[in-house]
């Protein structure tokens, strides 16, 4: 079977598109041994998720994959026998030529956003017919059958359970980073875009009986926080008020973010990326969605809601439904965090179900490699 | 060039050197404000069909087709006959009419427009505007009379559409065709 594939990213803003493509490209490399090529045009966001990489990226072979910038004017290259596009970025003109005169067409594959809406499966591996007689389909990441499901590493549920039943692997990994919480602290890790809500739900969490350790990755958050506290972090990059301490952690490799997200009793996440994984670490989450224009990420959000509170109670689903409502804003997030309290034991019981449940799918490496082994087979 | 969101029910664009018929396309905000327009399309040279996707931006090249002024004469099961103001008749299929057929009904007046490919007729379109007339609904829940809350409707034909909650049966309903929307309550259309 032919085995080279390219992936296109084109990075629009923050690290989620790198982010779904670089994990892609890894898994896809390591667990099926293909010859993987990711092309980026932002070398600057590959080389803050992978600092082991060498700008400029001129074909280093990192974990299995070969990494190149995606220049303005695009180089002469062999094109290789699938072809995924990113988030409905458009190939370089001269590549979907080379493509077009290739003997053997290659599979093209425009991998979508991922969405809860029903429209998905409607449309998920619906072809588009192209120029030059190029096979080229629509791909939908997703969560229900009839999608093209998520990213899973093979192991990593195995990896995310062994962490977490072993408290010194936890310790260990949290003193790396210098983070020392308390026996009866909730730590919450928090990944997000500016946010009008979060001052709200820092009011509600100084006030909180039980101590709160809120660990920030360093990003576009720090500056809201910086407002709320009213003064610089101290030179351990902490702030403290009440019973809330935060403290600013290093950006994170995609494994350490991922341990970061299995040691929290709560994880706050954003846009795609961090929003999967979060599903996979199996604690309940709280989901910042990436804006769109007229409100369009509020059917998203919804749908979202309405496939995962059906495994809630009434109550417990109400609960979570104002919780995200609130911290995208919709409502106000202090009351909401505190009415929510009271189902934070059911909502952790449907983290990890929900995560069982997704866990029951194929993942989205694999669900790609049968839509190629598949294509092959009705195309001989 | 179009692009794919452009492109309407009864267009017709030429995809790697085919004419396709465009059915039924519907435009879908896919994430981060990117979108595709899902298709249904229909060769008019083999008449096969299928369903498509398409980047909402990617360009595609129309056919310029001709227009005809048409009325609906009569329908027979699943033809639907048209005729123009010769008095050409047009036979069409309802297969050929879907994205239509909602708003088709026996007795209709409205002038149309008939689609031509190569001088053979392919679709018709409907007004942007059309008056039809509730057949049934249930009566107003809630005395509402702003015209903002919805309640289902049945016309003449059981196409089913959402009118607001004071329109009764009996009334006669301004539609706008391109999304089957209700648009408001009006007269009965003069002869």
């Amino acid at each position: 079977m032919s085995n080279r594939w390219d992936i296109f990213c084109r990075v629009v803003d923050n690290y989620g598109d790198i982010g779904v493509t670089w994990r892609l490209a890894r898994q896809l490399a390591a667990e099926y041994g293909l010859v993987v090529r990711l092309w980026v045009d932002e070398p600057a966001a590959f080389l803050r998720l992978c600092p082991a990489a060498e700008a400029p990226l001129s074909g280093q072979c990192i974990e299995g994959v070969e990494v190149r910038h995606w220049p303005v004017v695009f180089p002469p290259v062999e094109v290789a026998d699938v072809v995924i596009e990113a988030f409905a970025c458009h190939l370089p003109m001269r590549y979907v030529e080379a493509m077009a005169a290739r003997q053997h067409k290659p599979l093209w594959l425009n991998l979508e956003y991922l969405s809860a809406e029903a429209w998905v499966t409607g449309c998920h591996g619906l072809p588009s017919p192209q120029a030059g007689g190029l096979p080229k389909f629509f791909f939908f990441p997703g969560f229900v059958d009839g999608t093209g499901g998520l990213l899973r590493e093979r192991n990593l549920l195995a990896q995310r359970r062994a962490f977490q039943t072993a408290p010194e692997a936890r310790g260990e990994f949290l003193a790396h980073l210098g983070v020392r919480p308390a026996g009866n602290t909730r730590l919450i890790s928090l990944f997000a875009y500016e946010n009008a809500s979060l001052a709200g739900w820092l009011t509600a969490l100084a006030a909180d009986r039980q101590p709160t350790l809120l660990l920030v990755p360093r990003g576009r958050i720090e500056g809201e926080l910086q407002r709320w506290f009213g003064a610089q972090p101290s030179p351990g990059h902490c702030w403290r008020r009440g019973n809330l301490q935060v403290q600013l952690l290093p950006f994170l490799r995609h494994q350490d973010y991922d341990r970061l997200l299995w040691s929290c009793d709560v994880n706050a996440v954003r846009g795609e990326d961090s929003f999967v994984r979060a599903q996979w670490a199996g604690r309940p989450l709280l989901w910042h969605i990436y804006p769109q224009e007229e409100g369009a990420h509020w059917t998203k959000l919804d749908a979202f809601l309405d496939l995962y509170c059906s495994g809630l109670s009434p109550q417990a689903g109400a609960a979570q439904k104002s919780l995200w409502h609130a911290w995208n804003g919709r409502g106000n997030m202090h009351a909401a965090w505190v009415a929510a309290q009271p189902q934070m034991a059911a909502l952790s019981s449907r983290a990890e179900g929900w995560c069982r449940e997704q866990a029951k799918r194929p993942d989205l490496a694999l669900a790609l490699v049968r839509f190629h082994r598949n294509w092959l087979l009705c195309a001989a | 060039m179009k692009t794919a969101q452009e492109m309407k029910a009864n267009s017709v664009a030429l995809i790697d050197g085919h004419p396709w018929l465009v059915q039924k396309a519907e435009f879908t905000k896919s994430g981060r404000n990117s979108a595709i327009v899902k298709m249904k399309l229909k060769n008019l040279v083999n008449g096969s069909k299928t369903e498509t996707v398409y980047k909402a931006d990617d360009k595609m090249e129309p056919v310029i087709l001709d227009r005809k002024e048409v009325t609906l004469s009569y329908i027979n099961g699943e033809d639907y006959v048209f005729m123009d103001p010769e008095f050409n008749s047009y036979e069409l299929r309802a297969e050929d009419l879907e994205s239509v057929l909602p708003f088709i009904e026996e007795g209709m007046t409205d002038i149309c427009e008939a689609v031509f490919f190569d001088g053979k007729v392919i679709s018709v379109d409907l007004p942007t505007t059309i008056v039809r007339q509730i057949t049934y609904t249930e009566n107003s829940a809630r005395g509402d009379t702003s015209g903002k809350v919805m309640k289902p409707a049945k016309l003449r034909n059981g196409t089913e559409v959402k009118v607001a909650d004071f329109c009764e049966i009996d009334d006669w309903i301004e539609i706008d065709t391109r999304d089957g929307s209700y648009k408001n309550r009006t007269q009965a259309p003069t002869a």
